[in-house]
C-alpha cells in the first residue's frame, strides 16, 4: 500500500504539488492524469525520492519512505519511463539484471529469472537475451523497460507515460499486455499518463490533478459518472459511454461458439446455420482465421465459393484482451457489424458483433469490469 | 586490394635495394629519391585503403607481417642496406636508444595527461564552474607554440628548482599538449550521456558511482579513448620537437642531421616517428575494438 500524506512540492514561490494525499491498496493501479504541468510526474518521481518532497510523508507498506537511504527505497520500487532509458552498452539480458545484480544476487539465480521475464512480456528468450537495445524496435524495448522494472520483483511499481512514445497500434497491445501482467502479479502501481483513455482502460483508480492540486480520485467509472467538478467533467469529455466500453475486454462477451470452415469445406459453410448478422469463418487446418463469408451474400443465392472473401487477421481481427470500445472502433472502420476474435497466432476464438457491444452497455456490465480484477482469461 | 599495395611495396623495395647496390662505385651515398618516396606513398594510400575494406582481422594482420618479413629481406639480401639511411643507421649506434626514449616519453606524457584529464573530464561534465575554467585553460595550452611554451616553462621550473632543459621540461610540455584531447573527449563523453540513460539508472537505485562506473563511463569510453588516440599521435610528434630544449629523442637525429645537412640522418629521425604515430594511431583502434560494447560501436550491426 501506498499513503501519500499532505505531499508538497515548491520551486520558489510556484507550487508544483499542493498538499495531495491519497492512498493506492495493495494490488491496485491508481493513474495519475492532468493536463501537463498539473504536477503528475512531479508527485511520482517523489514517491522514489528522484524530487525530494517540501512537505508531506510517503508511506509505502507502513514505512516511512524519507528513513530509507533512497538507493535502497529504489532498489525496491520498479520504475519505468517513456524514454525507456535502457542501457545501450549492455545486452537486454544484462539490462534486465541490473537490480539483482544491485542487490547481490548470484547469477545462477538471476540467468533464470532473466529468460522469465522475458518470457513474460512476450519476448523469446532465446532470441532476445543477447541483442542489444539499439537492435529492439520500440515497442520491444519499452517491454524490456518493463521486464527490467520487475526483475526483482518489487511490490511497488511506478510509470512515467510508459507507452507514451510509442505508435497507437503498439501502444493498444501494450496496455492490453500490461492489464495481463498486472492481473497475473498484482503489483501495486503507480501510472501517470496524459491519456484518458488509457487511463480509465487500465486503473482501478485515477487522480486528476490540475495545477498540483488534486481534482478526484475515484475508481473510472464514478469519475466518469459522477464527476466532482466541472473540470473532471470537461477533462473526461462527453462520450462518458463510449468511454466506459474502454473499459470492457472483448474474452468478456464475446461468442465462441461460432460457424466455421476449415480449410475450404464447402459442406460445412452449407451447413452452417448461416444467421443473417454474421460470417461463417474460413480457417486453414490450424485454425488460422483466412477468411469468412458473408450469410447475406449467400442469402440471395450466391454459390458459396465466390461468397467467400479472403482477410488478414492482423487487419480484421482483435484479440481477447482488446477493449470493447477498440473491436467498435474497428467494426465501425471495416463497415461490419462482427469482428472475429484471434489469438496472437491468429487462430479464431470466436466473435464479437454490434449486438452484444448494445447489451453490455444496456446491463451496465462495463461497471464491473476493471482490468486489475477477474482471475481468468 | 592489400595484396597489390604489398605486391607494389615489395617490387619498391628490392628496386631501391637493387638500384643502391648497383650505383655504389662513384658516388659514397646512395639517397633514396623522391620518386621512390612518390610511390611509397602511393602505396600507403592504396595499403589504408585496402585495410579500411579488409573487413577480417586475419587480412590486416597477414598484410602487416608480409611487408615487415619484405622490409627486412629487401634490407638483407636486397640491397636496401646500402642506401644511406641504412648507412646512417650503422653509424648511429645510439638510434634504439633514442627511439625507447621516444616511446617512453610519449607513453608517459600521455599517462599522466590520462590521469589527470579524465578525472578533470568527468568533473567538467558535473560542474559548470570546472567545465568553464579546465577546458578553455586546456585549449590555452594548446595554442600554445611549442617553442613559446619551453619559454614560459622556465620560470616556474625554476622557481621550483627543477631543470630547465632535458627530460623533465619535455614531460611536463607533453603532458599538458595531450590534456586537451583527453579532457575535452571525457567531458564530451560523460555529458553526452542520453538523460533518460540516466534518469533510469538512478530510478532503479544507482548510487553515484556505481551510475559512473557501470553506466556513464563504458558510454562515454569510445570518446574517451578517441581521446587518448588523439593525445598519443599528436605527442609523439611534439616529443620530436623537444630535443631542442634537450630531450633525447628521435627529434635529436633529426636535429642533427639538419645541423650538418645530412638529410638521410633527417630521414633516420624521421621515418620511425611516422612508424610511430601508425603504430599509436592502429594499436588504439584495437583497444577500442576489444573494450568498445558491441551495443555502442559505431556502424556495421544494424537494427533489427
Amino acid at each position: 500500500m501506498i499513503t501519500l500524506e499532505h505531499l508538497t512540492k515548491r520551486y520558489g514561490e510556484r507550487l508544483a504539488v499542493d498538499d495531495l494525499s491519497f492512498e493506492v491498496a495493495d494490488g491496485e493501479v491508481a493513474v495519475l492524469i492532468g493536463p501537463s504541468g498539473c504536477g503528475k510526474t512531479t508527485t511520482l518521481r517523489m514517491i522514489n525520492r528522484l524530487i525530494e518532497p517540501s512537505a508531506g510523508r510517503i508511506f509505502i507498506d507502513g514505512t516511512d519512505a524519507t528513513t530509507l537511504k533512497p538507493e535502497e527505497l529504489r532498489r525496491h520500487i520498479g520504475y519505468v519511463i517513456q524514454s525507456v532509458g535502457l542501457f545501450p552498452h549492455l545486452t537486454v539480458a544484462e539490462n534486465i539484471a541490473t537490480v539483482p545484480r544491485l542487490l547481490g544476487w548470484k547469477s545462477d539465480r538471476i540467468r533464470p529469472r532473466t529468460s522469465e521475464l522475458l518470457e513474460l512480456v512476450g519476448l523469446p528468450s532465446s532470441e532476445y537475451a543477447e541483442k542489444y537495445p539499439r537492435q529492439l524496435s520500440g515497442g520491444e524495448a519499452q517491454r524490456v523497460g518493463v521486464a527490467r522494472a520487475l526483475a526483482a520483483d518489487p511490490p511497488v511499481l511506478l510509470m512515467d507515460e510508459p507507452f507514451g512514445a510509442v505508435d497507437p497500434l503498439n501502444r493498444d497491445r501494450l496496455q492490453a499486455e500490461f492489464a495481463r501482467i498486472q492481473r497475473e502479479l498484482k503489483k501495486t502501481v503507480v501510472f501517470v499518463t496524459h491519456d484518458i483513455d488509457e487511463a480509465i482502460r487500465l486503473a482501478d483508480k485515477i487522480a486528476l490533478m490540475r495545477e498540483g492540486r488534486l481534482q478526484q480520485y475515484d475508481a473510472p467509472e464514478m469519475l466518469l459518472d459522477h464527476p466532482a467538478n466541472k473540470f473532471v467533467h470537461d477533462f473526461v469529455g462527453a462520450d462518458a459511454a463510449l468511454k466506459r466500453l474502454g473499459r470492457v475486454r472483448v474474452d468478456r462477451v464475446m461468442r465462441t461458439a461460432v460457424p466455421r470452415a476449415a480449410d475450404g469445406d464447402r459442406t460445412a459453410i452449407d451447413a452452417a446455420a448461416c444467421s443473417p448478422e454474421r460470417f461463417v469463418y474460413l480457417t486453414d487446418v490450424a485454425g488460422v482465421l483466412t477468411g469468412w463469408v458473408d450469410c447475406r451474400v449467400l442469402d440471395r443465392g450466391t454459390p458459396p465459393s465466390e461468397a467467400e472473401t479472403p482477410v488478414d487477421w492482423h487487419e480484421a481481427a482483435v484479440h481477447p484482451d482488446a477493449s470493447l470500445k477498440e473491436a467498435l472502433s474497428r467494426m465501425l472502420a471495416l463497415g461490419y457489424r462482427a469482428v472475429p476474435v484471434v489469438d496472437e497466432e491468429g487462430r479464431l476464438l470466436g466473435d464479437v458483433s454490434l449486438m452484444d457491444v448494445e447489451r453490455t452497455m444496456e446491463s451496465g456490465d462495463a461497471h464491473m469490469d476493471a482490468p486489475g480484477k477477474g482471475g481468468e482469461a | 586490394m592489400l595484396a597489390c599495395a604489398i605486391v607494389a611495396l615489395g617490387a619498391l623495395l628490392f628496386g631501391v635495394g637493387h638500384a643502391a647496390e648497383n650505383l655504389t662505385h662513384p658516388p659514397a651515398r646512395v639517397s633514396v629519391g623522391a620518386g621512390a618516396w612518390l610511390v611509397l606513398v602511393g602505396v600507403a594510400i592504396v595499403w589504408f585503403q585496402g585495410s579500411r575494406l579488409a573487413r577480417s582481422r586475419l587480412a590486416s594482420t597477414v598484410a602487416w607481417v608480409s611487408a615487415a618479413v619484405l622490409t627486412l629481406s629487401a634490407v638483407v639480401w636486397g640491397g636496401l642496406g646500402t642506401t644511406g639511411i641504412a648507412l646512417e643507421y650503422g653509424q648511429q649506434d645510439v638510434f634504439w636508444i633514442l627511439t625507447v626514449n621516444h616511446i617512453l616519453l610519449t607513453l608517459a606524457g600521455t599517462a599522466i595527461a590520462a590521469v589527470i584529464g579524465v578525472p578533470l573530464g568527468i568533473w567538467a561534465a558535473r560542474s559548470r564552474i570546472v567545465r568553464g575554467t579546465a577546458i578553455p585553460f586546456a585549449g590555452l595550452v594548446q595554442t600554445i607554440p611549442s617553442l613559446a611554451l619551453f619559454g614560459l616553462l622556465i620560470v616556474p621550473l625554476t622557481l621550483l628548482g627543477l631543470p630547465t632543459i632535458g627530460t623533465v621540461p619535455a614531460l611536463i610540455a607533453l603532458t599538458l599538449y595531450a590534456l586537451l584531447p583527453i579532457v575535452r573527449n571525457t567531458y564530451l563523453g560523460v555529458a553526452g550521456v542520453d538523460e533518460a540513460v540516466v534518469d533510469a539508472g538512478r530510478g532503479m537505485g544507482m548510487s553515484g558511482s556505481e551510475l559512473l562506473l557501470r553506466v556513464e563511463l563504458p558510454l562515454a569510453l569510445p570518446l574517451i579513448l578517441e581521446g587518448l588516440r588523439a593525445a598519443l599521435v599528436l605527442t609523439v610528434g611534439i616529443a620530436a620537437v623537444m630535443a631542442i630544449a634537450g630531450a633525447q629523442d628521435l627529434g635529436t637525429l633529426v636535429f642533427l642531421g639538419f645541423g650538418v645537412q645530412a638529410n638521410d640522418l633527417v630521414l633516420l629521425g624521421a621515418l620511425p616517428m611516422v612508424v610511430l604515430a601508425i603504430i599509436a594511431d592502429q594499436g588504439m583502434r584495437a583497444l577500442e575494438r576489444e573494450f568498445v560494447s558491441p551495443g555502442i560501436r559505431p556502424g556495421r550491426e544494424e537494427p533489427a
